[in-house]
């Protein structure tokens, strides 16, 4: 029973925001899969999320964007984003 | 600073990001398609945006928002860049600039719904095209849509700008492709900065992330990022700033460059540098609501270790530890190793046109008042006094100076000249090139702004009467498209601006038969080349059904005469049937300050402005000859030209009236030609600051203005157009016509 979490193009802080409560309703539920591969645009509220996502309850695994994986390499997260992805 | 102030910069602003866009979209349609490119559309319709929402404008918020997205689709290439589509966005941007000047003036905003449908059913097709079917939410397929639209008002979205800097890959692209952080290996040595971005760096938009691609542009690696404050979920505030980094900067980069980028976030997101440094401690705000800006935050907690004039720090990865914190012996060292940083070219800083005005002034004032003391000095017959010519030829260069910095480049009313190419080529169907020269040439503000109005009108005429429909061209054997040359350049100390057509050129034939039909020439008048062609600057002449039947849009060409002339300037044609025709503005680069010949008649010291003096003589007797009971005629080899009689003109006592006696200033006007003005004598030849009868008087025919003499004394100065106009129509009607 994995739930799913589909990220729209631009993860900004706003969005992050919006999509918190629905994190949240998610714990418990077994391990996340969040869909990140149309996200085009993330900032670091998104990305605190993600993060978040990944250290609570059963943790979460992500389908990254380029964008994404792109905003990883640049902030130094791949690993803490990643690492055990089964993409 | 006051909010109608901050709101007047906005739309300085606004003017230069129009100006930006337009110039990029004009590199797209010339082909320069590169993401610099796109990129420099899209801020520019973007920080309209952003200021759109601070202030308020909600028409042209919405506007730009719709225009950006298409943009940022472009950007990501989602949306293909074809001719068509470069035409929907400069048709976007014409209605853009309409919205901003109505919010400036008040108006009301410009009719856009269709144009929003289009671009969107631009964006619609393309997502269409790019995804896969089914897709039923083209954009964002989630919650984007209804979030984006509330935080129109609060955020100014920059996170947009994210991947402006540096390392915008385009969705799709092989990550491993871009940016110097890419997978390129971490520098071997460089010094570390260590930064956190509190909460207060996310506020309004802000995106710390475009902090750190600038930092990354600059060939930064991230080497460790502090996730150990980011809470559980269910604790998490979005609103906050959990994150730390250490940068790996390579060598030659100078903190300078770095600070640089977190200047203008400030306590926002606090960096440190230096060995013993590390990333600063985690702030966490007063959550839930909004959080009032805490300006005295600690700053304790900043850049403490390294002040803002401390040097590179030695290489951290090579020479890890041996410094125990000795910093002085550094400087020599660092400024021998790293550059200092370059500073940035092309800074600017906005000055009130009332300072800038009030600056010029008061170098007027210095003018007169050095005028003033050669003067007294002459009167004491101290002359040639050697600090004397220092000091004229120091005020006369703060002088250039202080007119330089009111100059701008022309190029501001050139860039409105594609608009109207645009819609002219909507009405009339006519493609028009254009091609454009020397639009850094500078001139005087105030010239600029009056500018406007008579070249919109030449460049209207241009297409409208000039170039011929498509299938004329390609009749005469010439490409379907005309073309119109624009170019200014600085010619003896004034500006020569040409307009320039290959079109049909002016038919003389139908220009005389209209001024005959029209009663301004007598139909056996005998008339050169150039007189015809200044027929259609004759009053009346409108250029509506004169060559074509389009119809001019309000002003005439008399209109434009009159607007240049205003300015001090003169228009001229040369115009070759088929070939084209050119119009030539000649305009001074200042308003202020003219350069004049004060003469003197009867008890009057007058002035009279330099650029309409042709010669002056004192004739002989022979030379001038009686016409009627009162008027009299100079003989100019061989051509004769009316006298008039300044004293007469302006009242003057005991002024000379016999030609011989006195001197005859020939002049050129653009209403009545030649004349030759009679005046006492001639005194001197000098700059003179013009003030303005208008402000402070009123104005007077025959007056242009007036002058502070040397000796304190105010002269008026001759408006020699309307001066000899009135004359000669009053005593030499029939001869000048």
């Amino acid at each position: 029973m994995m739930r799913k979490i589909v990220l729209p193009a631009r993860c900004d802080r706003a969005a992050a925001e919006a999509l918190l409560p629905e994190f949240q309703a998610a714990l418990g539920a077994g391990p996340l899969s969040i869909d990140a591969s149309e996200t085009r645009q993330i900032g670091q509220a998104m990305l605190q999320l993600l993060l978040s996502a990944r250290r609570t309850g059963d943790g979460a695994t992500i389908n990254p964007s380029s964008a994404l994986r792109d905003a990883a390499r640049l902030t130094g997260l791949e690993n803490a984003l990643f690492e055990g992805n089964m993409v | 600073m006051s909010p109608e102030e901050i709101q007047g910069i906005f739309f300085l602003e606004c003017e230069e990001s129009l100006v930006a866009a337009e110039q990029g979209l004009a590199a797209c349609k010339a082909g320069t398609q590169d993401s610099d490119t796109v990129n420099a559309i899209f801020r520019a319709v973007h920080s309209i945006k952003g200021g759109a929402g601070a202030f308020g404008f909600e028409a042209l918020q919405a506007f730009t928002h719709t225009f950006e997205t298409l943009l940022s689709d472009v950007r990501e290439n989602l949306v293909p860049i074809t001719p068509t589509l470069i035409d929907l966005l400069l048709r976007a941007l014409d209605v853009l600039s309409d919205h901003v000047t109505a919010a400036r003036d008040g108006g009301s905003p410009p009719e856009d719904a269709s144009l929003i449908r289009e671009m969107e059913g631009a964006m619609a097709n393309a997502q269409g095209q790019h995804d896969a079917p089914g897709e039923p939410e083209p954009t964002a397929p989630t919650h984007a849509v209804t979030f984006d639209e509330d935080d129109l008002t609060s955020d100014l979205d920059l996170d947009d700008l994210l991947n402006d800097l540096a390392g915008g890959s385009p969705a799709g692209e092989d990550p491993s492709a871009d940016g110097p952080a890419g997978d390129a290996p971490a520098p071997e040595t460089g010094w570390k900065v260590h930064l956190r971005p509190h909460a207060g760096a996310m506020r309004n938009g802000g995106e710390p992330l475009l902090l750190l691609r600038e930092l990354s542009a600059l060939g930064a690696v991230a080497c460790e990022c502090d996730t150990t404050s980011i809470p559980a979920l269910d604790d998490f505030d979005p609103h906050q700033g959990y994150l730390g980094w250490t940068y790996l900067v390579p060598q030659d980069v100078s903190e300078a460059s770095v600070r640089d980028i977190f200047d203008f976030v400030g306590d926002d997101c606090p960096i440190a540098i230096g060995p013993d440094a590390t990333i600063p401690p985690i702030q966490i705000e007063p959550s839930s609501t909004l959080p009032a800006p805490a300006p005295s935050a600690p700053k304790a907690v900043a850049p403490a270790p390294a002040p803002v004039a401390a040097p590179v720090q030695a290489p951290v990865a090579a020479n890890p530890a041996p410094a125990p914190a000795a910093p002085a012996p550094a400087p020599e060292a660092a400024a021998g190793s790293a550059p200092p940083a370059a500073p940035a070219p092309g800074q600017s800083i906005r000055i009130d046109l009332v300072k800038l005005d009030k600056l010029i002034d008061t170098v007027g004032e210095l003018v007169i008042a050095q005028a003033m003391l050669a003067q007294r000095l002459q009167n004491e017959n101290v002359q040639s006094v050697e600090e004397l010519t220092l000091l004229e030829s120091l005020t006369r260069d703060i002088q250039e100076s202080a007119m330089s910095i009111r100059a701008q480049p022309i190029g501001s009313v050139f860039s409105r000249v594609p608009r109207i190419l645009r819609e002219l080529s909507a009405s009339t169907g006519k493609h028009v090139n254009l091609q454009v020269f020397g639009e850094t040439t500078e001139l005087d503000k105030t010239v600029i702004e009056r500018l406007g109005e008579p070249l919109t009108h030449l460049i209207r005429n241009a297409v409208d009467h000039g170039i011929e429909s498509p299938e004329d061209r390609l009749a005469k054997g010439k490409s379907a498209e005309g073309t119109l040359t624009l170019s200014a350049e600085h010619r003896s100390g004034r500006i020569l601006i040409k307009i320039a057509d290959d079109g049909a050129g002016i038919n003389r034939a139908r220009v005389f038969a209209k001024a005959v039909e029209k009663g301004i020439v007598a139909p056996d008048a005998v008339m050169s080349k150039e007189e015809i062609e200044q027929l259609i600057f004759a009053a009346g002449f409108s250029t509506a059904a004169t060559i074509t039947n389009v119809s001019g849009r309000g002003v005439g060409m008399d209109v434009v005469r009159q607007n240049v002339k205003d300015l001090g300037g003169r228009i001229s044609i040369e115009s070759e049937e088929d070939k084209g025709t050119t119009f030539i503005l000649t305009l001074p680069l200042t308003l202020a300050i003219s350069d004049g010949m004060i003469v003197k008649v009867g008890d009057q010291t007058l002035v009279v402005p330099l650029t309409h003096v042709v010669e002056s003589l004192r004739p002989e007797p022979k030379d001038v000859q009686g016409l009627g009971a009162s008027r009299q005629m100079l003989n100019v080899r061989g051509r004769f030209i009316p006298v008039v009689s300044v004293a007469e003109a302006v009242g003057a006592y005991d002024a000379v009236d016999n030609p011989s006696q006195g001197v005859l200033i020939v002049v050129d006007t653009e209403s009545a030609g030649q004349a030759a003005l009679l005046v006492d004598n001639i005194w001197d030849q000098r700059q003179f600051v013009i003030k303005s009868l208008d402000t402070h008087y009123r104005n007077v025919d025959g007056v242009a203005g007036a002058t502070i003499l040397g000796d304190g004394r105010v002269a008026l100065i001759l408006n020699v157009d309307t001066l000899v106009q009135g004359a000669v129509s009053a005593g030499f009607g029939l001869e000048a016509a």
